[in-house]
């Protein structure tokens, strides 16, 4: 529905703005939307209790314009996303000075990828696309409904409130520029229907009441406080601790290590352990399995509490490929990728990886290897807190089957297998 | 609008498919014998995978069929029942579609490790990861049988049951009939979902036993979908030309399935770019494996890329206006494009070898164009020759009306 433009009248004498036509069925309905139509009244509408079917074509309303709203905004949304996400994570600041800093993008290597990827910004370009479409699709909706009002002078006729249980409508507005109400009201009364009815606008003004819009001038100042707020403690600087509005655990009452405590006679809140205790779940400590350690220097031997079994230097093998070989190499040549990539880039300070299968290495004790994987040496860090002690070993006595298979003689090949051999 | 009195005046019955029906069977023959000629030449590795790649095409087609019917019953849909006959009749294929499965066992059981490399009693002896030897247990000779067994008689037990229940209806206009339907559709989808994901692990996942993938059934099931719109829209177009169904399916009807087309196009590129994207991100060997032949080289990435661009960007933008839709013309031809892009999906599928295996010479062999006539032909003739034995729409149907009367919005 359309209305005109809204003036007071100064006879104070109801404004005419509608002629309403009641029906009793949707096939009247049709019939005389046709008539309506035919009579070249733009400025018309049918209001019914549930969608008919043909009524369409009936009123000969052209199809709406909604879906071109809502592909502009899906384009937009689709350019926009990519636009997005090419700003923020492919463009540095480097190249756009003239951005303040905040507006910059800022190349963020995920996952090796490169930094403008379209694979990954696939999912971010349906979403805005998603978005954006679905939310022209609503308000566009509306928009072209002329929604929302929050009163319809058709509801000033009593009849009319039928239109949600078992009537239907035909109102001709007052403003079409062919109304005229002797002519349209022949034409109404030729149709068949049950009734046809003056609506007339609402007596009165259609301004807001004066309390109304003080309250809503007063919501919308407070409403703005809180930003107002927030911008002013984003540009100064204040010594006193934050407003704390909800403490969840923040602060409990416990005590914290080096605290004094009044219950303990040593008046300390830690407690120190027991003497010639261990936790729970520990072990004693063994300076064989846990360091490397033997009698008089390194240990020579495996901790007599592992089996050395062909399983466990499996274990190894699958513990020295996750953790050495990226560097020494998977055959431990001292060529692992990460040795290739220095060389390539001619990584200045590079210090080789050592040959684990050099005579050098072959020769140093058990423990001492077991020491070098859990403290580091040189450029090669610790992995002591990576891998635990066990594994340590395992990786110890996988190097030695490493070490042992590129210095093997022709003897050490059981005699039934020697045939295979490549002379 | 279309009510039932004026139907009773237009024909929907198809007494004869004229030179059509023999000609498809013929047609049918001889590609299945020229497939065969080029097996004997090029070595039967190259012709049981055409096989399997035009077989799952036209089962594709039943089974997307099959599934429709099961779901127009469990949403007690109104618009579609004037198309519903047609989706029984192509679904009803799937007894013959059961028969022509049977060569596909040929290399299963003899071992062929060029198709099935799991199939083969070395292959888990020579697989140095361990993997073939791990899912043994799954992919084994008999238990692949087995499961084969259970998937058809399902479809088959679906297909013949609804076809059954709806014809019946035609001669009594009995509403227990549609409750009887409605009731059945609920399981049947259960049971279609189980075994369409299974089987397309089976025939078309296995073919490279070390790659998985779990959104995997649900891609195949995608591409079904796709293939069945755009083959339904071209019986419609059919049988309307023959003169059938003349009045009872409007514009209103091809409106719909053009929009259930684009739907699944969009589904499709969803649910391919959901397990693109993943193993893309997370760029694990064991996952990448499956793309690394398809974007090896120049052919495979062709057709990747033609897939991405005929399979979803240009239908996509094709269908999006509701013109095409409701346009004959428009509508057969994304119906034929759609075909042609569903079978090179599933080309995509079956024909690179698992990386590390030799190539074929040649990307696209003649058999796998033989036998698409081939096995297509035999398809086409069993469903003009079901369309010449069933009323062409369920004709008491107690929905028939709404059918009829039906309107977008």
């Amino acid at each position: 529905m359309n209305q005109g433009p809204d003036k007071t009248n100064p006879a104070d004498e109801p404004r005419l703005h509608a002629l309403l036509l009641e029906l009793d069925s949707p096939g009247a309905l049709l019939t005389a939307a046709e008539r309506v139509r035919d009579a070249g009244f733009t400025r018309w509408d049918t209001h019914t209790p549930y969608p008919v079917h043909g009524i369409d074509n009936a009123m000969g309303t052209r199809r709406t314009r909604l879906p071109w709203i809502v592909f502009v905004f899906g384009l937009v949304g689709c350019i926009g996303g990519l636009l997005l996400q090419w700003w923020t994570n492919a463009t540095s600041g480097a190249a756009f000075a003239f951005v303040p800093t905040f507006g910059q993008g800022y190349n963020y290597l995920v996952s090796g990828k490169p930094e403008f990827s379209l694979p990954a910004n696939i999912p971010i370009i349906f979403e805005t696309t998603v978005l954006l479409a679905a939310l022209a699709a609503v308000f566009g909706m509306l928009a072209l409904n002329n929604l929302p009002r929050h009163h319809h002078p058709l509801f000033n006729a009593p009849r009319f409130r039928r239109v949600t249980a078992d009537r239907f409508f035909i109102a001709i507005d007052a403003a079409d520029p062919r109304f005229d109400a002797d002519r349209a009201r022949a034409l109404l009364d030729s149709l068949g229907g049950l009734e046809v009815e003056e609506v007339y606008d609402a007596p009165g003004s259609a301004r807001l009441p004066q309390w109304l819009v003080i309250t809503i001038m007063i919501v919308v100042s407070l409403a703005l406080l809180p930003p107002l707020l927030a911008a002013k403690a984003r540009l100064s600087k204040s010594d006193r601790p934050r407003i704390h509005l909800i403490h969840d655990m923040d602060n409990q009452e416990r005590f914290k290590a080096q605290q004094a405590h009044p219950l303990f006679a040593d008046g300390r809140a830690m407690r120190p352990t027991i003497p010639n205790t261990i936790a729970r779940d520990d072990t004693l400590p063994d300076p064989h399995l846990d360091a490397g350690r033997g009698e008089d220097g390194w240990a020579t031997a495996y901790p007599p509490r592992l089996d050395i079994t062909v399983d466990f230097v499996r274990h190894g093998q699958a513990q020295f490929n996750i953790f050495c070989a990226s560097c020494h190499g998977i055959g431990g040549a001292g060529d692992g990728i990460i040795h290739q990539r220095a060389l390539r880039l001619d990584e200045p300070g590079w210090i080789a990886p050592t040959v684990l299968v050099s005579d050098l290495v072959r020769e140093r004790e058990l423990g001492h290897i077991f020491n070098t994987i859990a403290a580091g040496i040189r450029s090669m860090p610790p992995h002591g807190d990576q891998i635990p002690p066990a594994d340590r070993w395992a990786i110890v006595a996988y190097m030695r089957a490493l070490e042992l298979s590129q210095h093997a003689a022709r003897e050490d090949v059981p005699p039934e297998k020697r045939t295979e051999l490549q002379p | 609008m279309t009510t039932s009195a004026d139907i009773t005046s237009e024909s929907r019955r198809l007494t004869s498919t004229g030179p059509l029906g023999p000609a498809a069977a013929i047609a049918g023959v001889a590609g299945l014998a020229v497939g065969v000629l080029f097996g004997l030449r090029d070595g039967w590795d190259v012709f049981f995978r055409s096989y399997l790649l035009n077989y799952t095409f036209v089962l594709s087609l039943a089974l997307g069929a099959l599934f429709f019917v099961l779901l127009q019953h469990i949403t007690k849909a109104g618009w579609s029942v004037a198309l519903r006959r047609l989706a029984e009749l192509i679904a009803a294929t799937l007894p013959l579609l059961a028969v022509l499965f049977l060569p596909l066992l040929i290399p299963v059981v003899r071992g062929m490790a060029g198709v099935y490399e799991w199939a083969d009693p070395h292959a888990a002896g020579h697989d140095t990861t361990g993997l073939l030897a791990h899912k043994q247990p799954y992919l084994n000779v008999p238990f692949f049988i087995a499961r084969c067994v259970i998937y058809f008689l399902v479809w088959v037990l679906l297909a013949r049951h609804f076809l059954r229940q709806s014809v019946a209806q035609d001669a009594t206009g009995d509403p227990r009939h549609t409750l009887a339907m409605q009731w059945w559709s609920a399981p049947g989808l259960l049971l279609y979902g189980l075994t369409v994901t299974f089987f397309a692990i089976d025939a078309l996942m296995s073919l490279n036993p070390h790659w998985f993938s779990t959104i995997w059934g649900v891609y195949f099931f995608s591409g079904c979908l796709v293939g069945f719109f755009a083959f339904l829209a071209l019986v419609v177009c059919g049988v309307q030309r023959s003169g059938r169904l003349a009045r009872s399916i409007t514009v209103e009807h091809y409106h719909d399935l053009g929009k259930l087309a684009f739907a699944f196009v969009v589904f499709w590129a969803y649910i391919a770019f959901s397990q693109y994207m993943l193993i893309w991100y997370a760029n694990i060997p064991e996952e990448t494996v499956w793309y690394r032949p398809r974007q090896g080289d120049g052919w495979w990435v062709g057709v990747s890329l033609l897939l991405l661009a005929g399979h979803f960007v240009a239908p996509f933008l094709a269908l999006l206006s509701r013109w095409p839709k409701r346009r004959k013309g428009t509508l057969a031809v994304a119906g034929v494009w759609l075909l042609a892009m569903h079978w090179l999906d599933l080309y995509y599928i079956v024909i690179p070898r698992p990386a590390g295996h030799d190539h074929a010479a040649a990307p696209l062999h003649v058999s796998d164009v033989a036998l698409f006539v081939g096995l297509g032909g035999l398809f086409l003739a069993a469903l003009l020759r079901l369309l010449t034995r069933y009323p062409l729409i369920p004709e008491r149907d107690p929905r028939l009306a709404d059918s009829l009367a039906f309107e977008n919005i």
